[in-house]
């Protein structure tokens, strides 16, 4: 039962993983949180829906149009609705407000679009599981876990090993600084939606394919996520990732010796919790090193 | 640009007017910067010194006035004035002390294509840089990191140079440095407009200097008339020792 359980946990925190890191992203660049991310997670998961229902039924295109849809979706809000306050210098509560309306509007948008209903992904995923110390894991959850590490891994290899990831680096200490170097900020900014929203739509994906898409998905996962970011201290990247997995296998943990009703109030409580203890967060540091 | 052997305007700034809010930091600032040459602006805190710095690098976008380079209107944002060959090493060093020096050297070359020839000259005109090259820039001393953010100045190949304050915070022995390292940066062909409060040093190896007070200048001349000139004496270098 345990070793299941922490199966799940990092399986549903590998996601929120994926959705974390894209706050802290943006965070670490903009001082900001992007509250709009929740849109770009239904929209891949939807995206995904409807190319397997409609297209074809390969899940490897199918994933792959989830992610470049909310990819470029995070880009084009970033273009219209982000930028034309960042190149006013507007103060950052502003952003915030117009993600969060965005967030909203997304959301009543992908109802009347769509309807309310639940879809099912019409792909037969693998419901075998497979025996790890004498426990059944879902192959599944080992399937989410492996994808969404490779998404991370490959967005730290950008950030690490790129023309691209130093300019991030740089950025996340100090934009104007940045500039005075040659770079583009506003391109960067754009490149940094792009990536945020590439894993968005890898979590969308994954999250379609093991509960079903649905117009609040997003939502309710971002803030999920967003609660893992603030854990982890917003605008690191490992911290992100730290936050996730534990709040993942704690709450898989809850649900399954304590109760599951007290599953999604424990990642509120975590909130609170780390909010009064230690602001800044397990790994969030001074503005210095958040990339 | 130099015509049949004429110097002539690299940098020509024409009433240039800036304000934060209702407090006017430039009034109307006019001067040229010639090709090959230092010109040194000297004046007290709160002249407009940083913020003329701003401007013409473009992180600053100024109400009035013009600026040109090489005949040409400046762009206004900082990484197309870095793309024509503006680079500015700004007060207070802004190094990314969560990088390592060469990441901040090759930050400096963003827009260089091929960064290796910039790095080998970096590290040849400041051998403590190459020793500490896979060191966090943030745990160097204030020389070193001032020495890194010039090297990381030049990275970009720059025909003018902008220095805003760069003795600002260090001992005496390493102002003498980087002064003189200054001096040589302009001997390779860079121009170099020289912001400095330590106006004794600035004025020594200028060809030309301005003073500048509530955001205007007040008096244009060679680096010794100025430095002779009495009340700049008086203001800003007190008795000659």
């Amino acid at each position: 039962m345990f070793i299941q359980q922490l199966a799940n946990g990092l399986s549903v925190g590998s996601v929120y993983a994926l959705m974390a890191v894209g706050y802290a992203l943006i965070y670490s660049l903009l001082n900001f949180t992007n509250f709009a991310h929740s849109i770009t997670v239904t929209i891949g998961a939807f995206t995904t829906f409807f190319f397997l229902t409609y297209a074809m039924e390969n899940l490897f295109l199918g994933i792959f149009a989830g992610i470049l849809t909310a990819a470029l979706l995070a880009a084009f809000i970033e273009f219209i609705a982000y930028r034309p306050l960042l190149k006013r210098n507007a103060r950052r509560v502003y952003l915030m407000i117009i993600g969060l309306g965005i967030s909203v509007m997304g959301d009543n948008l992908v109802i009347i679009a769509f309807t309310g209903r639940f879809r099912i992904f019409p792909v037969n995923f693998p419901s075998e599981s497979i025996q790890i110390f004498g426990s059944n894991v879902g192959l599944v959850d080992i399937l989410i876990f492996v994808v969404s590490m490779l998404a991370l891994l490959v967005v730290e290899l950008i950030i690490r090993k790129t023309k691209l990831g130093l300019a991030i680096r740089s950025a996340s200490y100090s934009l104007e600084a940045t500039s005075l170097m040659g770079v583009d900020t506003f391109q960067l900014i754009l490149w940094i939606f792009l990536i945020a929203g590439s894993l968005a739509g890898v979590a969308g994906t994954l999250l379609g394919a093991k509960y079903t898409a649905y117009p609040s998905l997003g939502t309710f996962y971002t803030n999920k996520a967003f609660i893992c970011a603030v854990f982890g201290g917003l605008g690191s990247l490992p911290g992100a990732v730290v936050g996730a997995l534990v709040l993942g296998v704690s709450e898989a943990m809850i649900s399954a010796y304590v109760s599951t009703s007290l599953r999604d109030l424990f990642a509120y409580f975590l909130l609170i919790a780390i909010l009064l203890v230690r602001p800044s967060g397990l790994m969030g540091k001074s503005s210095e090193d958040k990339a | 640009m130099r015509i049949w052997g004429w110097v002539t305007d690299m940098l020509k700034i024409d009433n240039l007017v800036f304000s934060y809010g209702k407090i006017q930091a430039l009034n109307g600032v006019s001067f040229t910067v010639k090709e090959g040459e230092i010109l040194s602006i000297v004046g007290a805190n709160g002249a407009g010194k940083s913020t003329l710095m701003k401007c013409i690098a473009g992180l600053l976008k100024a109400q009035g006035g013009e600026i040109t380079y090489d005949g040409q209107e400046l762009p206004k944002s900082a990484n197309a004035v870095v793309a024509r060959g503006v680079a500015l090493v700004p007060e207070g060093r802004w190094i990314f002390p969560n990088l390592t020096v060469e990441e901040n050297l090759l930050m400096g070359g963003y827009l260089v294509k091929d960064s290796r020839e910039g790095l080998e000259r970096a590290y040849r005109m400041f051998p403590r840089l190459k020793e500490r090259r896979n060191q966090r820039a943030g745990t160097m001393s204030g020389g070193e990191q001032q020495m890194l953010a010039i090297a990381r100045g030049l990275m970009s190949n720059p025909k003018v140079l902008l220095l805003d304050e760069p003795s600002l915070g260090l001992a005496p022995l390493i102002v003498n440095e980087v002064i003189e390292y200054i001096d040589e940066i302009n001997r390779q062909g860079v121009t170099i407009l020289l912001v400095e409060q330590n106006a004794r040093k600035a004025l020594k190896i200028a060809h030309h200097a301005c003073v500048m007070e509530q955001g205007r200048i007040v008096r244009y001349g060679t680096g010794d008339e100025i430095a002779e000139d009495e009340s700049v004496v008086a203001a800003y270098l007190g008795k000659k020792a």
